[in-house]
């Protein structure tokens, strides 16, 4: 038996986007876009972030309900993919899901006694009278009643639907159960309810969880580990109270202005995002992710040619830009109405535009049109900042730091 | 010491048969409903009991009986109390067995139409990609025909039994239940119940059976409901056209040749042919339309 | 501070297939000038129905408003905004009182352009201001102009009229007061820091964001400087991180614009952020309320406490979260009784006999709702509400 239960390697999940009468292909949505991820046994990883952070996909992918694009998932040690027969269902049984929607998670039309019990019959775990006082004892375990056997879902409260679900996922005795934000959709007595359950059931059966939410209060309170995740990768993974009381990369902050009284270890208020062009998740950033809205943006975060364009759209709205020839996302020219606007723009680029200016190189104008070349960037990767304490960001993250990223380029 | 439980699959049983109930009760409390289901028990009745009503006839049943002695013989002559044919047949009991075989032909048509609809619709759903395409294009174009040209096509070519003109209706309406199932699949799919059922580790056709087919059939019992009204509709319009043998206990024959009289007075034949003919689209359009309402705010509660 | 609004005793019903609800039971609370009061509660407390009360935005049937009064101040006199005829509702609503949704998405007609849908406000409400920052004297105008003029101002054109506006001579005049009303638009939309206003303003709902139409809303809830800004939800359905921000925003605007701000809203620990004042509804009635410092810092009625002691991290890593047993369920229907006392820690026997009223415990203000901390009821040896003291 590993450590790991379950891990992913370098995942990745694209998809497509279809356009047009005939449907072709025009890009893809990088909704996973490499993600190195463990869970170890018996903890609770915590997986947060927005909406469109991929988290949900992750949970999908690990729980077997989508094929990668790339890389894979791992259950103990081996590739889900490869496993079949024998092997793959010993992987079901032993990864289980809750889902958000309480609403849509359980048949209408099946009895809770057959929802609850359906995992055991597949699994020939039990059958007759037996199953019938396994069922009983499950829906005890999760504060129902025999009482309840008979109903069918409509008839219950959101809470008792998850906790139904809740049941369904641990008939199995599985070794880890994804839930994807289980307590999103209901009240916050209710939802305490619900944690409270799932640290008791946790403690009870030696269950291993990813918990995927939202709230920052939620996984603080539930997680041990926490991996914050933004446009289809981990930014940011860390013991839960390492990375509260000091994040090291500034979306995890930025998700904390939400909450600040959780952030109170840090010295001021948490910084919010700035304004700045939203990522397009089929066309992400080379450099950093963030880059685009964050509040501590370097000249070496990887800016390129379309924020160029977002910059002067938004400098000189009157102008209108267009790109003539995009050599590479560092390197287009740009083409001005006029040799005014141009001129205009190239004056205006050099007198305002931080921190984006000094990744630029003069841009050279010839005419109605700018050569627009900015400094190229390796993608930011995932680094121990000490500890194991993991992040995306240059400002912790030492070799990027030491690449000499910040400021005149160094020697070594 | 408790009591030993019941039985859990009569447990089960009670639940659903109260269920079942409360959906009966919900479906009559509309009027509309209520007078449909009526006309339609009376018909079922009527096609059930046609040897008590009237003495078959020999030796075949559906042919209607010749009263050389009444031809053109108007509604309240004894023996014959909504009158003859042209060629003395017997009004009423054309209107009697004839319900017995629009009942033959709306369950026939009705039934192969959703078992060939709802597996095409099915495999379209689950396949998906190029097999989904060519599908549903095709029903497409099956469905930009008018059902009567098209029966009528077909009839024509295949021939004018009366099996044969079940083929042809049943090729007719198969279509458009292939479009609802798929369409209502592909729908209850997103729910996540059908994820947790893989998750489980459930087999596809499991799910399918379990999960899928039950919440997507609902409209295709509306749609069926409906259409056992429009088959007869369909069916009677064929055989006024004349695609039918000719003397046959059949509403649509029976105002075919009642069609000729209409003019020189003799009213009766067509009317009460087409009275029947009416009464039963009418009273499966108003069950159908009740079960639509009944259904589609349940669907929408959770 | 003096009083801008006051919902006393408010009552309303629904009516069902199934019999009627009462899902508001004699709320009163105060909303004083200039000040951002919090509305909290969980799903089927009421606070949206009382919020839209304010409007008279309920569908009637299936709701009725049962009793009770809205009052609102206007022009130094308080008005019950039940009572009003309907065409002075239209004036006072986007005017007096102005709201937001929850979903920015619902809010917005998806087939106009966000300059006509905000300009609308100002068609509405300020007509008179618009001729004259276009410089128009609608009396050298020929009758059948003015007619025309005033048709389109008050957006009742027929086809015919439309034409004629096309054309000179009114065609000159019309264009006027569109730039006069674009430029007000732009303002409003500046004013919520939209960053290129006028590219909004040719754009549909659709292609914009959910912050950034949130925030379209607030300019158009803003655009004639109401003196309640009524919000219900509005952050629920936008990522966390644009949350700060409108909340910010709403705050600034607050601040410079002097609105006072009834926020309604699940969440306490948003509330604790932005409100100055709080009611806190359980079941259609008013359980707590108070400074937002003092609910928190010393929370009185039972499910207050269970609901703080509810929020997650409050509670501090690992340890268990108050978890009010029970659901809302059946108290909408408790009669005369504590409609909490079936779910409270601390239910004594009168809590099943009478429905404690809103007594107001200490100076500033702190009020609840609950017989623990009524002088007049004495608690038995366990600690619990037994009986009334005294005569």
């Amino acid at each position: 038996m590993s450590s790991e239960v379950l891990a992913s390697r370098a995942l990745k999940k694209h998809f497509p986007i279809k356009e047009g009468v005939l449907q072709r292909v025009a890009g893809h949505v990088r909704a996973l876009d490499g993600v190195d991820l463990a869970v170890r046994r018996g903890e609770t990883l915590g997986l947060v972030g927005e909406s469109g952070c991929g988290k949900s996909t992750f949970a999908r992918c690990v729980a077997g309900l989508m094929e990668p694009t790339a890389g894979g998932v791992y259950y103990d040690g081996r590739n889900i993919a490869t496993l079949k027969g024998a092997a793959f269902r010993e992987y079901r049984r032993n990864t289980q899901m809750v889902f958000q929607d309480v609403f849509a998670s359980l048949n209408p039309r099946q009895l809770v006694k057959d929802i609850v019990g359906r995992p055991l019959k597949i699994h020939d775990e039990a059958s007759g009278a037996e199953l019938l006082d396994r069922v009983v004892e499950l829906l005890q375990g999760v504060g129902l009643g025999r009482e309840h056997l008979y109903r069918y879902p409509h008839q219950f409260s959101g809470g008792q639907r998850q906790r139904i679900s809740i049941a369904r996922a641990i008939a199995l005795q599985p070794e880890m159960v994804v839930l994807d934000e289980p307590t999103s959709a209901l009240d916050v007595s209710v939802q305490a309810q619900i944690l409270n359950l799932l640290q008791d059931l946790q403690e009870r059966q030696g269950l291993t969880y990813l918990f995927i939410t939202h709230d920052l209060g939620v996984v603080r309170h539930m997680a041990d580990r926490v991996a914050v995740m933004h446009l289809g990768e981990v930014v940011e993974l860390g013991a839960t109270d390492e990375v509260f009381a000091g994040p090291k990369h500034p979306y995890t902050e930025a998700l904390l202005t939400a909450r600040p009284e959780l952030a109170e270890e840090l010295g001021s208020e948490p910084a919010p995002l700035t304004e700045g062009r939203t990522p397009d998740p089929a066309q992400p950033p080379e450099g950093c992710r963030l880059h685009t809205r964050c509040p501590v943006a370097t000249p070496a975060c990887g800016w390129e040619v379309d924020d160029v364009l977002w910059w002067l759209e938004h400098a000189l709205p009157e102008a209108p830009v267009g790109v003539v020839a995009r050599h590479s996302p560092f390197h287009a020219e740009l083409g001005f109405p006029d040799e005014g606007a141009a001129a205009a723009a190239v004056a205006a680029l050099e007198r305002e535009g931080q921190p984006l200016r000094p990744a630029l190189e003069r841009p050279r104008l010839s005419g109605v049109r700018v050569d627009v070349r900015l400094r190229e960037t390796d993608p930011a990767a995932l680094e121990d900042a000490g500890g194991g304490h993991l992040t995306r960001c240059i400002h912790h993250a030492p070799a990027q730091r030491r690449r000499g990223a910040l400021g005149a380029p160094d020697a070594g | 010491m408790l009591p030993a439980p019941r039985p859990s699959r009569l447990e089960s049983a009670r639940v659903r048969t109260r269920r079942a109930r409360e959906l009966t009760r919900e479906t009559l409390r509309n009027p509309l409903t209520l007078g449909g289901l009526i006309i339609v028990a009376a018909f079922l009745l009527m096609a059930a009991c046609a040897p008590l009503l009237t003495a078959a006839n020999m030796p075949d049943a559906y042919q209607m009986p010749r009263d050389w002695q009444a031809i053109d013989a108007p509604p309240g002559t004894p023996g014959h109390p909504l009158g003859t044919t042209s060629t003395g047949g017997d009004v009423r009991y054309g209107i009697i067995w004839g319900s017995r075989m629009s009942l033959q032909l709306s369950l026939l048509v009705v039934g192969i139409a959703v078992v060939v609809g709802v597996t095409v619709g099915s495999l379209a759903a689950f396949v998906g990609g190029k097999v989904d395409e060519i599908l549903m294009r095709t029903v497409d174009v099956f469905l930009a025909i008018p059902e009567l040209i098209f029966a009528l096509a077909i009839a024509a070519v295949l021939g004018t039994s009366f099996t044969n003109i079940i083929l042809a209706l049943a090729a007719v309406f198969w279509v458009k239940y292939a479009r609802i199932i798929r369409g209502q699949i592909i729908h209850v799919k997103q729910n996540e119940y059908v994820d947790a059922a893989r998750v489980i580790g459930d087999s596809k056709l499991s799910i399918y059976r379990r999960d899928v087919l039950p919440n997507s059939v609902t409209p295709v019992v509306v749609q069926a409901t409906l259409d056992m009204g429009t088959v007869v509709l369909i069916g009677a319009s064929l055989s006024f056209i004349g695609l039918a043998e000719s003397g046959l206990a059949e509403w649509g024959v029976l105002v075919s040749e009642g069609q000729a009289g209409v003019i020189s007075g003799k009213w009766w034949v067509s009317t009460f042919a087409g009275l029947a003919i009416f009464l039963w689209a009418l009273a499966f359009n108003l069950l159908g339309d009740g079960l639509r309402d009944v259904f589609d705010p349940r669907s929408e509660r959770r | 501070m003096s009083v801008l609004a006051s919902v006393e005793e408010l009552r309303v019903d629904f009516h069902s297939r199934k019999g009627v609800v009462r899902a508001v039971d004699g709320v009163s609370f105060e909303i004083r000038d200039q000040e951002i009061l919090g509305l909290v509660g969980e799903t089927g407390c009421g606070k949206t129905v009382t919020a839209r009360s304010f409007l008279r935005l309920l569908p009637t049937p299936p709701a009725e408003y049962a009793g009770g009064r809205v009052l609102f101040r206007m022009d130094g006199e308080m008005v019950d905004l039940l009572r009003v005829p309907e065409d002075q509702m239209r004036a006072i609503r986007g005017d007096r009182i102005a709201m937001i949704f929850q979903d920015p998405g619902k809010a917005l007609n998806p087939a106009m352009p966000i300059a006509r849908q905000v300009g609308e406000v100002f068609l509405q409400h300020r007509a008179a201001e618009l001729l004259a920052e276009a410089g128009l004297e609608l009396d050298s105008v020929d009758p059948v102009g003015r007619a025309v003029l005033r048709r389109a101002l008050a957006q009742r054109s027929r086809v015919p009229e439309r034409v004629a506006l096309r054309l000179p001579p009114l065609r000159g005049r019309w264009r006027r007061l569109q730039v006069a009303l674009d430029e007000r638009v732009a303002r409003a939309l500046e004013e919520t820091r939209i960053p290129n206003p006028r590219k909004t303003m040719a754009s549909y709902p659709h292609e914009l964001s959910g912050g950034m139409k949130q925030r379209v809303m607030i300019a158009q809830a803003l655009a004639c400087d109401p003196d309640l800004l009524i919000a219900d939800e509005p952050t629920t359905a936008l990522d966390v991180t644009i949350q700060a921000r409108i909340l910010e925003l709403i705050r600034e605007l607050q601040d410079r614009r002097r609105t006072a701000v009834l926020y309604i809203t699940h969440d306490l620990s948003l509330v604790r952020r932005l409100c100055d004042r709080v009611t806190v509804m359980y079941a259609g009635r008013v359980a707590e309320s108070g400074a937002a410092e003092d609910i928190f810092a010393r929370p009185l009625h039972p499910y207050t406490r269970g609901l703080l002691g509810a929020i997650p991290a409050r509670a501090g890593r690992g340890r268990r979260l108050t978890a009010i047993e029970g659901s809302v369920g059946h108290a909408l229907h408790a009669g005369d009784a504590c409609r909490f006392h079936a779910r409270c820690p601390h239910a004594g026997p009168i809590c099943a006999e009478r429905a404690p009223e809103l007594a107001v415990r200490d100076v500033r203000e702190h009020a609840a709702a609950c017989f623990l901390h009524d002088d007049r009821v004495a608690l038995d040896p366990a600690g619990r509400p037994a009986a009334e003291v005294g005569g």
